[in-house]
């Protein structure tokens, strides 16, 4: 019985263009195509604008040391405040560094030379790193200029404290590497859910609503399970390779349990809800619209501690949110399943919960009987 | 107004009222959708990120480190570790993003007068939350050492050593002074879903009369020119609900959250209105080349289901690929993406705004110059009807 649902889920899919485009084409579409987005990985020098007012020794002196910082590109010297933001707006440049008049005067008195360094807070996420690096860059450069004018009255005291930043776990630090690893899964979540559901849909609708004994139902999941298997396989072992992303952190039964985990509350969880579906294409229309909001409810993107409670315990009812969690924490930052048990109970709760839905919508239906009502499209 | 476009328009409206689920395509659906994501932002600042301090001083500059991070609005030292081993199985188990290391020996670097290091360890993996938290740490470092320059190393080196830094660089954002990433990201990604929505709804309605061999007791009797008003009228209902839900997340955003519009909210829904247009035309072109609703379904899926990665909006896309740039250049969510930051949070000028408009409408034209003719020639070809 098992055997013959597992040998029958695969024939319908070879037999079935659309279901084998979707379950192993886009899988392999996205892998190439997706990482294209962040192919800029390296942060990037953040086009720079220069305004200096105060026209002094010091402030030029300042100004020359900016083309040749590492985080920040001098595109032009304005003239006027105005007209860097006009820049700005014009999304020709990312920052301005402003110079005030009086700066030089400032350091000789052995005050403190001012400096503005404007940021576009409507590219918040993409400019706020790279802004404070280029500030802490500025300010360095701008110590040394000030010490050379400040000679006479000697240089200032060390500070008590400096801190030293290190990543762990995502030492390239790109905007790919954290997202990708994480949007893998989810795509993998995303082609099972419709392949499954489109399938189940076809059948529904050709052959009426069918019982399924058990023993078929999981021949079925046996069949989704390898071919998830086999994407998380494909994803871990060569994607995130070849994308050159942080891999392989853990060992590969560690990797193995943390997939299965994974790929059958998703199997569980597609089977379930492609009980309710009538019509072949009606799964893609309504699933594929929920890709975003699932991706940020997972928490890899904007983190659980800064959404509400309520919400929270909601993500959880979705295989992505553990799944996603587990994923990265394995093969990104080395976890341990011990370390990771959270999510590996989320997910065989998950698995039951959902398996038995879908046992019971499968089994209670009547053996070979046509659906009588008209056919909803 | 034409009657085929009023009879199409009511014969959608039918449609709609008798199917459940592609009703809810574009009500219940969305509503969801964009609830999930308002809600998850609404706090958008993060605070009391938990943290890690592996103490190895035991000093009382240590301990006032420690109480003071906690202090910190935006962290929380969730443990004390005994060693770095423990630490980082707390950020390998999430339940800390970043790990604060005070070494043996900082006590005495202060005494004497150097600089103490403190090592900040943060989970790169989870970039958004580590990187907030990275900052606040930064900050109560900086204002730790900014007090103990007055208490501590003027003592050892006398006052007259004491003098701030020669340079102090400001750093200020224009345009959301607040630095909220809810304003930020849920402007965005209402848009990016919605267009999506939109997109997947109308290919669906265009593609279900191929499916269902409909197209030609609706399209048929009609000429060419009233084929185009037909066409029109059947897409009219989608475009309404879908400004309505334009309306709606600009309204939350811009009056209920209080986010306050730099520029013009006509131009932001004219925006809404042009991108709307656009993925009409994006739809008329996959499903007049590919005369079949499963596969312009998934071709929707693809081009509009990625565009929020590829708009440059959230990832900078100048370094990226030429493929990347040329494809984010092909999306109009990336030029309505420009035209909300320019009239939303930089209140640029209009006539800046105009330009993504007309982007966004060549979309329209070469999408129904080249889509529209093959669909309405495809309701007197009975031969492809009910292709799957």
């Amino acid at each position: 019985m098992i055997r013959r649902g597992f040998i029958a889920a695969f024939r319908a899919i070879l037999a079935d263009r659309t279901a084998a485009i979707l379950l192993v084409g886009s899988a392999i579409l996205y892998s190439f195509f997706y990482p294209t987005a962040y192919s800029g990985e390296v942060p990037t020098r953040l086009p720079v604008v220069a305004v200096d007012l105060d026209r002094s020794g010091s402030s030029r002196a300042l100004v020359a040391k900016l083309p040749a910082l590492q985080q920040a590109e001098l595109v032009a010297r304005l003239s006027s405040p105005q007209e860097a933001l006009a820049w700005i707006e014009a999304r020709r440049a990312s920052a301005a560094v402003i110079i005030p008049d009086g700066y030089e005067q400032n350091i000789l008195r052995g005050g403190q030379g001012a400096v503005a360094l404007y940021g576009n807070g409507a590219y918040l996420l993409r400019s706020s790193t790279a802004l404070s690096g280029v500030a802490a860059a500025i300010g360095a450069a701008g110590r040394e200029a000030g010490v050379d004018q400040a000679q006479a009255s000697g240089a200032p005291a060390a500070p008590a404290l400096s801190l030293i930043q290190r990543p762990l776990f995502n030492t390239r630090e790109g905007y790919g590497s954290s997202v990708f690893p994480g949007v893998a899964f989810l795509v993998i979540h995303q082609t099972l859910l419709m392949g499954l559901a489109l399938l189940a849909g076809t059948i529904r609708e050709r052959q009426g609503k069918r019982r399924l004994p058990a023993g078929d139902l999981l021949g079925i999941a046996l069949a989704f399970l390898v071919i998830g298997l086999c994407d998380v396989a494909y994803f871990t072992g060569f994607v995130f390779w070849f994308q050159d992303y942080p891999r392989a952190q853990a060992d590969a039964i560690t990797l193995f349990v943390a997939a299965v985990a994974f790929i059958s509350a998703t199997v569980a969880g597609s089977l379930a809800l492609a009980s309710f579906f009538r019509t072949r294409e009606r799964p893609i229309q309504l699933w594929i619209v929920t890709s975003v909001p699932i991706f940020f409810l997972s928490g890899l993107s904007w983190p659980s501690e800064a959404t509400p409670a309520w919400l929270v315990a909601l993500s959880r009812l979705l295989p992505t949110t553990p799944g996603i969690h587990l994923m990265v924490g394995v093969n990104q930052m080395g976890a341990s399943l011990e370390e990771q048990s959270g999510e590996l109970a989320n997910l065989a709760l998950l698995t039951l919960l959902y398996g038995l839905i879908a046992y019971a919508r499968f089994s209670a239906r009547r053996v070979g009987a046509q659906e009588t009502l008209p056919r909803n499209r | 107004m034409p009657t085929a476009l009023l009879e199409s328009m009511k014969r959608e409206l039918d449609f709609l009222r008798r199917n459940f689920w592609d009703l809810s395509l574009v009500t219940w659906i969305p509503f969801i959708l964009l609830a999930a994501v308002a809600v998850q932002m609404s706090a958008g600042v993060m605070r009391d990120l938990p943290i890690v301090v592996v103490d190895r001083d035991g000093s009382g500059f240590a301990r006032e480190l420690i109480r003071r991070l906690d202090a910190a609005s935006g962290l929380s030292v969730a443990e004390q570790a005994p060693d770095m081993q423990a630490a980082e199985r707390a950020v390998r188990s999430r339940r800390a993003y970043a790990v604060v290391l005070v070494e043996r020996g900082t006590a005495e670097e202060i005494q004497k007068g150097s600089t103490a290091e403190v090592v900040a360890f943060y989970n790169a993996s989870y970039s958004t939350p580590s990187g907030a938290a990275l900052r606040e740490i930064g900050a109560v470092v900086q204002a730790y050492a900014a007090q103990l320059a007055t208490t501590q190393t003027a003592v050892v080196l006398g006052p007259g050593k004491i003098r701030r830094p020669p340079l102090a660089v400001r750093t200020t954002i224009l345009f959301n002074p607040q630095g909220s990433y809810e304003f930020q990201l849920v402007a965005l990604v209402h848009p990016a879903i919605l267009h999506l929505i939109f997109m997947v709804a109308i290919t669906s309605a265009l593609g279900r009369e191929l499916r269902d061999g409909t197209i030609g007791s609706w399209l048929e009797r009609w000429p060419r020119r009233d084929a185009i008003y037909a066409v029109a009228g059947k897409l009219l209902p989608y475009f309404c609900i879908f400004m309505g839900w334009a309306v709606l997340a600009t309204g939350y955003l811009a009056g209920f959250r209080g986010w306050p519009v730099a520029g013009s909210i006509a131009l932001i829904l004219l925006g809404y209105a042009t991108m709307y247009l656009a993925y009409i035309g994006a739809a008329l072109l996959f499903v007049g080349i590919t005369l079949t609703m499963g596969t312009a379904l998934s071709a929707a899926g693809l081009y509009a289901g990625a565009s929020f990665a590829f708009a440059g909006a959230i990832f900078p896309l100048e370094s990226a690929s030429t493929f990347a740039r040329l494809w984010s250049a092909l999306l109009p969510y990336s030029a309505f993406a420009k035209l909300l930051a320019e009239q939303w949070m930089m209140g640029a000028p209009a006539t800046d705004s105009v330009r993504q408009i007309l982007v966004m409408l060549i979309f329209l034209l070469v999408g129904a110059a080249i889509g529209l003719p093959p669909y309405i020639r495809a309701a007197r070809r009975p031969e492809i009807w009910g292709r799957r």
